[in-house]
């Protein structure tokens, strides 16, 4: 695959979130867009008039609004700047921050501001998904973005009784870390105790993914702004550096898990690990990265993701997950923020990965900062039939 | 002392003190006298951005003396009466400086009366109380229903809302079987809920409410209620907040091109075509004009099937209205994975279960076989994936 270095240093150099909520009735999306962007202009202590150029990016078909950027221009203030629409499903929040990175990169603007946003309640989240698929055929048999599948997988190879568990495992220290992020609202206090009783009692969705296991619909938006180097190490906050990111795509077919060991299946995720460690000269991911971000969709795959995007073998996954090295303070963090589960305000979602991400290396996570200094960080985003975005962060400009 | 609209005259003296707003009094060195018809005189005078109140019957040296009744003070006061034209009807009356008058109501933030506490019992009894009044007859032509409430904690209970011939009645028990039941852990849940305070599906996720029986149902509750209203609330909105509703439906046509219209016709014809990568050998179903990973045209076609295995089944038990028809199909259903005969590996082909067979699909893995199926061809044809109804178990 064809990769080239970067023109210039990239920087993060402001965030900025709205408070995530289930229904968000209290403002229009405009209003909503404007409270990320005005929280992270004030972390960057910047104007409006310092931002180059806006990268917006959401699912029109979830609000069924289409250019949803020019009723939010009064909102994310990109009138008379050059904008950027950006949709590519689950994964346009880390999308949006690719892109960004790329147009600073380039030396084509020195200031970009990435804006991702959604409200779930405004529309209707399956139909939105369901039209992704061939309308020819496929579009007719799905019905959102629900599936058994995973759990079956994990459940086959490791047993009925410790997938189970190990999945409510993830779920619950989901729900401790999103209990502690001010911005995060699905947490339900859960306590590890009751894993049996929620193995039992949570209403099943399909085959073994239950309620409980599934993350939020979510309304909210997230804003980040990049900067170049030069401007990056004049600003307010200390910077984080994207030290490169990567993106492998798919077919719409579904077909995506592979019912034969025969016959493997590409899964993005372990693919796109497996390049950006190899160009960035990364042998062992689990050792070098401080925290992952990580867009995990449900319990059961977050527990499975594990494994492809630190590349282990065998359980070890499912070990770091019961020795709760997943937890905040534990070996390798896993989504201190609470993570999709938490919330999930798809437009936003994967941004809100970056934007965690980076707050942990800048060590303003506040509650949620996890409690070792965090040099290297790992974000992901997820979409569609299973396509990955996967972004590096950095403390030091030393790679 | 009387109360009118639920307020003491004294309740508004009592808080000036702590409605005075300083940034308001800039400039004011007067006396304010009060007359209120047997209720008592009172006295405000505010000099250097303070203000003392004092009960007194000598109002001498007042700018300005208002003389009126309780009623109508605490009406003006909490927004009930309208100050003007009670001025006019001379139920208001002021001595003095008129304008000075004017000036206090700049000093002082507007009165609030303390809100009372409801308790979950007090909400569970209004809500059910006022389920029989906020019934909408004209929805409910032909509906025969129950739906029961189970409600635990300590102040919970059960009741039962029965809807027949368009008359709603209400029942503190439930009586057999509820075409509906909700049951909520917790009364207080309910009460949450009702208040817009919490949204069902944490409740569903937290297996601290479920339903039994129709689910459906209990999604058209808001049809044949309106909305209960929170005696709590305040009854003035701060802001103009409305939700606008729309709906969108629009007819869509999609032409298939060559490839997957040649894979439809055959349908037609009871044959399932797959086409075939010529580099890496993989037929995909339905048919694709390339072969996306080796980027090559798939221009080989091979029948397959009908008959097959099944690789995967997803059990589905939760299903959300199809966005296609606004209909939400019958569950539990399976969407499965099927392995046609001539197929190899992951080369599988996506379609439905005959919905009462579900339980008896065993998935395949590896050399292991899963459940056989065929299809079930639909007797009137069009090209579509509908032409095969579902698949039933081979046997």
């Amino acid at each position: 695959m064809a990769h080239r270095k970067k023109n210039r240093n990239v920087g993060i150099i402001g965030i900025g979130q709205t408070k995530y909520s289930s229904h968000r009735e209290d403002v229009n999306q405009p209003e909503m867009i404007h409270e990320a962007v005005r929280a992270a202009l004030d972390d960057a202590g910047l104007s409006l008039e310092d931002i180059d150029c806006v990268v917006h990016g959401n699912m029109e078909l979830f609000e069924m609004i289409n250019q949803p950027d020019l009723w939010h221009v009064i909102g994310t203030g990109a009138y008379g700047k050059s904008e950027f629409r950006v949709t590519t499903g689950g994964t346009v929040g880390a999308t949006i921050a690719c892109v960004s990175d790329n147009l600073v990169a380039s030396g084509m603007y020195d200031i970009v501001m990435a804006i991702g946003f959604e409200k779930l309640q405004e529309g209707h989240t399956t139909g939105g998904i369901t039209n992704m698929a061939d309308p020819l055929w496929f579009r007719n048999l799905q019905t959102g973005a629900l599936t058994g599948s995973t759990a079956y997988n994990v459940i086959r190879e490791f047993g009925e009784e410790r997938a189970k568990r190990a999945s409510l495992m993830y779920r619950i220290i989901m729900d401790k870390h999103a209990g502690l992020n001010l911005n995060a609202h699905r947490s339900f206090g859960l306590e590890f105790e009751q894993i049996d009783d929620l193995i039992k009692n949570s209403p099943k969705l399909v085959g073994d993914l239950k309620l409980i296991e599934m993350c939020s619909q979510s309304d909210g938006a997230c804003a980040v702004i990049f900067a170049c180097e030069k401007k990056a190490k004049e600003s307010l906050k200390k910077p984080v550096w994207i030290r490169d990111h990567i993106t492998v795509h798919r077919e719409e077919t579904f077909t995506i898990f592979g019912y034969d060991e025969k016959y493997p299946i590409t899964h993005t995720h372990s693919l796109a690990a497996k390049r950006l460690y190899e160009r960035n000269n990364i042998t062992k991911p689990l050792e070098y990265f401080d925290v992952f971000e990580m867009y995990d969709p449900a319990s059961w795959w977050g527990l499975d993701w594990l494994r492809d995007f630190f590349l282990l073998e065998g359980d070890e996954h499912l070990k770091l997950v019961e020795n709760k090295e997943i937890m905040i303070g534990g070996k390798m963090p896993i989504n201190p923020s609470g993570g999709v589960i938490g919330s999930n305000p798809i437009g936003a979602t994967a941004l809100v990965r970056v934007a965690e991400a980076a707050l942990q290396v800048r060590g303003d996570a506040g509650k949620h900062q996890i409690p070792t200094p965090v040099n290297h960080a790992l974000a992901s985003g997820f979409g569609g039939t299973m396509w990955t975005v996967l972004l590096m962060l950095e403390k030091e400009l030393n790679w | 002392m009387s109360e009118y609209f639920g307020v003491k005259v004294e309740d508004i003296f009592n808080t000036m003190q702590e409605r005075f707003r300083p940034e308001g009094a800039q400039g004011v060195d007067a006396s304010f006298g009060y007359d209120i018809t047997g209720e008592g005189k009172w006295k405000l005078t505010v000099k250097y951005e303070k203000m003392v109140l004092e009960k007194t019957d000598d109002l001498s040296g007042c700018a300005v003396v208002t003389i009126t009744d309780g009623e109508t003070f605490v009406g003006v006061n909490i927004g009930k009466v309208d100050g003007t034209s009670a001025f006019s009807s001379g139920k208001f009356k002021v001595e003095g400086d008129l304008g000075a008058l004017g000036k206090t109501a700049k000093m002082f933030r507007k009165y609030t009366p303390p809100k009372k506490e409801m308790s979950v019992r007090d909400y569970l009894l209004d809500m059910f109380g006022t389920v029989e009044t906020r019934f909408r007859p004209a929805s409910a032509e032909g509906i025969n229903v129950v739906f029961g409430f189970d409600l635990g904690g300590e102040y919970g209970g059960q009741w039962s809302v029965v809807i027949k011939d368009k008359t709603c009645k209400v029942l503190e028990k439930i009586e057999g079987k509820p075409t509906a039941k909700l049951e909520f852990v917790d009364a207080k849940d309910y009460v949450d809920l009702s208040l817009g305070k919490i949204d069902a599906q944490s409740l569903l996720a937290a297996a601290r409410a479920a339903v039994a029986g129709d689910i459906n149902l209990v999604m058209k509750w808001a049809e044949f209620f309106e909305k209960y209203v929170d005696p709590m609330a305040s009854g003035e909105k701060e802001q103009e907040l409305l939700v606008l509703k729309k709906t969108i439906s629009v007819n869509q046509r999609y032409a298939t091109g060559p490839v997957m219209g040649k894979f439809l016709h055959a349908l037609i014809n009871k044959k399932i075509m797959g086409t075939k990568c010529p580099q890496c050998g993989r037929i995909q179903l339905p048919a694709r004009e390339v072969c996306s990973e080796c980027r090559v045209r798939s221009d080989e076609w091979v029948e397959v099937g009908p008959k097959g295995q099944v690789r995967y089944m997803d059990y589905v038990y939760y299903s959300s209205p199809d966005p296609l028809t606004g209909e939400t199909r019958e569950t539990p259903y399976g969407m499965i994975s099927i392995r046609l005969d001539g197929c190899t590996g992951n080369q599988t082909f996506a379609h439905l279960i005959r919905r009462d067979q579900v339980d008896r699909v065993q998935s395949g893995w590896n050399e292991m076989s899963g459940t056989r199926v065929r299809p079930v061809w639909n007797e009137k044809r069009t090209g579509s994936i509908f032409d095969i109804e579902y698949f039933e178990i081979d046997e």
